[in-house]
């Protein structure tokens, strides 16, 4: 401060309750500033989500999600010869494989373990970012119910005993389904998350997902 | 302003009071606006400087969340077991601990599920190499209702749940070179155990299918 002890004592019942008011502002806003842009930039760099984090929950739901749906391309290619399904259901399953696999190292990288203590899309009641009121980008899903579009168990087996262009139908239908509460999952992080490889990852998906949907119901069409 | 023709008839000395009462009445106002202000920057600085605390306390609680590194849980009672060989084997293995919780195993790993007979243990321990935790239950003390429980808390996949005849506790939790022996299906240690080692970077290949290979007789889900 400019203010010299003289002109201090001049006016003495003024101007010292005011030197203290500002100071005391200015350290509270030099604290203030501080603290937001540190918290900007380590967003920026080095962002380690937690354990009750979206970005955490979304890791370790989409980790089994896309286990599912490796499974069913894995499934279809033995007992499918149609080339344009075999190469959907390699496309699909190293594609989601090496997904899983990012998913897996976030986790072992923030400290996490991959097992969550909370049920399985419970995630989706972390706030979303734009402040509205929480049913932006989740697709009418209630948190902690079962994850979107994953077939049941007595699913998997009907896929496992078909065969033929049965098999590739029943596969078709599964994975449409599997395919639209993936992208519903992965809109929801989008929501929630200002993590950069955590959105660039999750945008990817709903844009290859949203394509491969076209495509299989072209597939489907022509099988029905 | 007072209009000119009643200033007229005022004598000096009245309008020299006039005057001073003026200035009295300036002074005063004048003093008054800055009582106000003070009053005003006070409570202003008040109110942002609560603010500016509020944010501050908002940013420490929000950025608090405490991690759960998997390495600080501890598990109480967890037997390790170290040199674990991670062999392809089509024989029987005679394996030193019971359930086996590692070791050689066979080619074929068993898909992960809800079982309700005992799995060849072989085959099981490829799916703990995977990542995989085995819960193994004895039949004569977890059944019915206790049973629909303990089958609920599992996750969704790399789990296997199964009885297991002879077992020296209730429930006993496995995974790659690791076991805890368990009082019942309500020892919270059954979760600690599922959270810490469930598909862990300790396991020797974690997110390996745990599916397609051998379905074990009677697997209800």
């Amino acid at each position: 401060m400019s203010t010299s002890p003289a002109e201090a004592t001049a006016a003495p019942a003024l101007s010292r309750p005011r030197l203290i008011v500002a100071g005391v502002l200015l350290v509270l806003v030099a604290l203030v500033v501080g603290a937001i842009v540190g918290r900007v930039t380590a967003t920026s760099t080095a962002p380690m989500p937690g354990e009750s984090s979206a970005e955490a929950g979304f890791s370790r739901d989409m980790q089994v999600h896309h286990g599912q749906a490796v499974e069913m391309a894995l499934l279809v290619r033995d007992r499918s010869d149609d080339p344009e399904i075999r190469l959907l259901a390699l496309d699909i399953a190293t594609a989601q494989a090496q997904q899983q696999g990012q998913m897996f190292a976030w986790l072992a990288i923030w400290g996490l373990p991959q097992t969550s203590s909370e049920p399985e899309m419970d995630w989706l009641s972390r706030p979303v970012i734009d402040g509205s009121a929480g049913h932006e980008g989740h697709g009418g899903h209630t948190p902690g119910e079962p994850m979107p579009g994953v077939a049941s168990f007595e699913q998997m087996q009907a896929l496992q005993n078909a065969t033929g262009v049965e098999a590739e139908r029943f596969f078709l239908e599964l994975m449409i389904a599997h395919h639209q509460g993936g992208v519903d999952m992965a809109d929801a992080v989008i929501a929630r998350s200002g993590h950069p490889q955590v959105t660039t990852l999750a945008r990817g998906m709903v844009q290859l997902q949203s394509k491969e949907l076209d495509y299989m119901s072209e597939l489907l069409a022509a099988r029905s | 302003m007072a209009d000119d023709t009643s200033s007229d008839d005022l004598t000096i000395k009245q309008q020299r009071e006039k005057r001073r009462a003026e200035k009295v009445a300036n002074l005063k106002a004048k003093q008054a606006k800055e009582k106000r202000n003070q009053r005003v920057g006070v409570g202003a600085a008040i109110v942002g400087g609560v603010a500016v605390v509020a944010v501050l306390v908002g940013i420490v609680v929000t950025s608090a969340t405490p991690p759960v590194d998997p390495a600080t849980i501890e598990v109480e009672g967890l037997q390790t077991f170290d040199g674990l060989e991670a062999v392809h084997v089509q024989s029987a293995v005679d394996y030193t601990m019971s359930p086996p919780a590692g070791g050689p195993h066979n080619p074929t790993w068993l898909n992960c599920g809800v079982y309700e007979e005992e799995v060849p243990a072989e085959y099981a321990v490829h799916s703990l190499e995977h990542g995989a935790v085995w819960v193994t239950y004895n039949p004569e003390q977890v059944s019915g209702g206790d049973l629909d429980t303990l089958r609920s808390q599992m996750p969704r996949s790399y789990m296997i749940l199964s009885p297991f005849s002879g077992l020296d506790a209730p429930v006993v939790a496995s995974a790659w070179g690791v076991q805890v022996a368990l009082d019942g299906i309500d020892d919270p240690r059954l979760r600690e155990f599922i959270i810490k080692y469930r598909q862990s970077p300790d396991a020797p290949e974690p997110g390996a299918l745990c599916s397609q290979a051998l379905d074990g007789p009677g697997k209800i889900s």
